[in-house]
């Protein structure tokens, strides 16, 4: 017993003492190991399951003279337009939502069934009413991706502590002076955390608009490399739009982290 | 001086001004905005558009023949089915993975990389492998869903299993528990409402991935007879379909707020 004991406190020393390396270890034996699995089972899987090597060169080739470089601009485009959509009208519905009590009661409930409908249904009604151009696509992707920036909003908005709002009236501030130096502040650590979800829900939306509406971009080259069950061609492309997805969320985090650096002193 | 403050008063005041008071009500207020909303979508459809489009007349009048026809209670049983079961599995593996990510640090290194970047992925990318993996089969859907559930339950498992009190750690200790006391009799419980959250998010995903599932590998439910029926030129029935998926997934938000406050009943959190 003394010697099994021992021995445990003997691991959960080494444990703590060796912490920095068995952390470097465990990512690069996951990563090691699930290149060598993928590497292995795909050599005896055939068609359906590539190996990662030639996985890797289906991606390069698509990227250097495929078709997925121009995919990647139109699906961007159309990535860029709804996030910033997301971010203007969501913030303005969201502080509508927030000082306007008639506005709130009028249409919240209908917000929150509007948020939880699953958006692909009210695709075909989109399509039979606006057709399947540009714009049509940008309203499906603003659907789906603009709730977390308008909620998170209306949530900021409500929660500025009402001593906040008297001081500002006692020294005499005036409407914009309220607006920037009290309601824009103590808002936008809020917005931000829904523009950040909404970085990520944007790319959502770009790719269901994309696959049904007339496929276009990304998932249209997607479609069509299932469409031939091609699955290096597929693997290649989802492995490409997981890389940009974690990117992008990278991204969202950093910007959120660098404009609310004051949160937790100005609200916690 | 609070009326000054309070900033929310001056727009009421402006606001009974304008309307007449049992307007402004809160009660009435959305009924009023629905039947305005409803109104106008009938007169400005009957008016402007073609008669196959949607709209709330011809919606109730499509209602009870699409819900009379077996077809419409298949497509639910198969759909909402296969929903069901997707975030029973998907759950309990995304716990079970989860509470072993939180309570031991080298297998979170190990796993968080992926799961991590999974969970980044917007999952509707991941349906054109599965279908070629899978098959256009009602199974691609079930492995949907059961990603869908699974991951959002794994990453807010491990974080709510690893930020346990202290305190509760050493008093368990104290007691002799052992690790699976730790694991699931105070890791799991006090990560409840964590995991409750990660469910209603896994499930919401799964609804809009089992209907994405459908459409792009023809399996029959009720997302891919919202397209068809409207393919068909029959949009009031296919609408029928979209307010059904609606009311299901409202009733799951419903549905998880009360499963909270019944597994973790002392959480006061938003």
């Amino acid at each position: 017993m003394a010697d099994k004991r021992s021995f445990a406190a003997r691991i959960a020393r080494f444990r703590i003492v060796n912490a920095w390396w068995i952390r470097i270890a465990c990512y690069a034996a996951s990563i090691i190991l699930l290149l060598a699995v993928w590497q292995a089972f795909g050599n005896s899987f055939g068609v359906l399951f590539v190996p990662f090597s030639k996985t890797m060169t289906s991606l390069w080739s698509m990227l250097v003279s495929g078709p997925l470089l121009p995919a990647l601009w139109v699906s961007g485009k159309l990535y860029l337009v709804t996030l910033l959509i997301n971010i203007v009208v969501g913030v303005t519905l969201g502080l509508l939502l927030a000082r306007s009590k008639l506005f709130a009661a009028a249409f919240e409930p209908y917000v929150y069934i509007l948020y939880a409908t699953p958006t692909i249904s009210l695709v075909p009604f989109v399509s039979v009413l606006f057709g399947f151009t540009f714009w049509p696509r940008v309203l499906v992707s603003v659907l789906i991706s603009i709730f977390p920036v308008l909620l998170g909003t209306t949530e900021g908005a409500r929660s500025i502590p009402r001593q906040h709002l008297d001081v500002a009236a006692i020294f005499g501030s005036s409407e914009g002076q309220l607006w920037r130096d009290v309601i824009i502040p103590y808002v936008t650590p809020y917005a931000m955390t829904g523009i950040k979800q909404s970085i990520a829900l944007s790319m959502v939306g770009t790719l269901v608009a994309e696959f049904f509406l007339n496929p276009d971009g990304v998932a249209a080259v997607m479609l069509e490399g299932t469409t031939i069950v091609d699955s290096a061609w597929v693997l290649a492309i989802t492995v490409f739009v997981a890389a940009i997805a974690v990117l992008l969320v990278g991204v969202g985090e950093l910007i959120e982290r660098y404009l609310v650096r004051w949160r937790h002193s100005a609200v916690g | 001086m609070a009326a000054l403050g309070s900033g929310l008063a001056p727009e009421l005041i402006r606001d009974r001004r304008v309307l007449p008071r049992w307007l402004t009500r809160e009660r009435t207020a959305p009924i009023v905005t629905g039947l305005v909303i409803l109104l106008i979508w009938q007169v400005v459809v009957s008016t402007q558009l073609p008669s196959f489009v949607a709209r709330p007349s011809g919606i109730i009048m499509a209602f009870p023949s699409t819900v009379a026809s077996e077809e419409f209670w298949i497509d639910v049983v198969v759909t909402l089915g296969a929903i069901l079961e997707g975030v029973v599995i998907g759950s309990v593996a995304g716990i079970l993975v989860g509470v072993a990510m939180g309570r031991v640090r080298e297998i979170n290194w190990f796993l968080s990389t992926y799961i991590r970047a999974l969970y980044a992925l917007p999952l509707i990318a991941l349906v054109p492998i599965v279908i070629i993996w899978v098959g256009y089969s009602p199974a691609s859907r079930l492995v949907i869903v059961i990603i869908s559930v699974f991951l959002p339950v794994a990453v807010t498992t491990a974080d709510g299993t690893r930020a346990i009190s202290k305190d509760y750690l050493d008093v368990g200790r104290m007691f002799g528990a052992r690790t699976h006391n730790i694991w699931f009799g105070i890791a799991l419980p006090s990560a409840m409402p964590h995991i409750v959250a990660g469910i209603e998010l896994g499930f919401a995903r799964g609804i809009t991935n089992a209907i994405a599932v459908e459409v792009l590998a023809s399996v029959n439910g009720m997302g891919m007879s919202v397209f068809t029926k409207s393919n068909e030129l029959n949009e009031n029935g296919s609408f029928v379909y979209v307010l059904c998926l609606a009311i299901f997934a409202v009733g799951v938000r419903a549905a998880m707020i009360r499963f909270r406050h019944w597994v973790a009943p002392w959480y006061r959190g938003q």
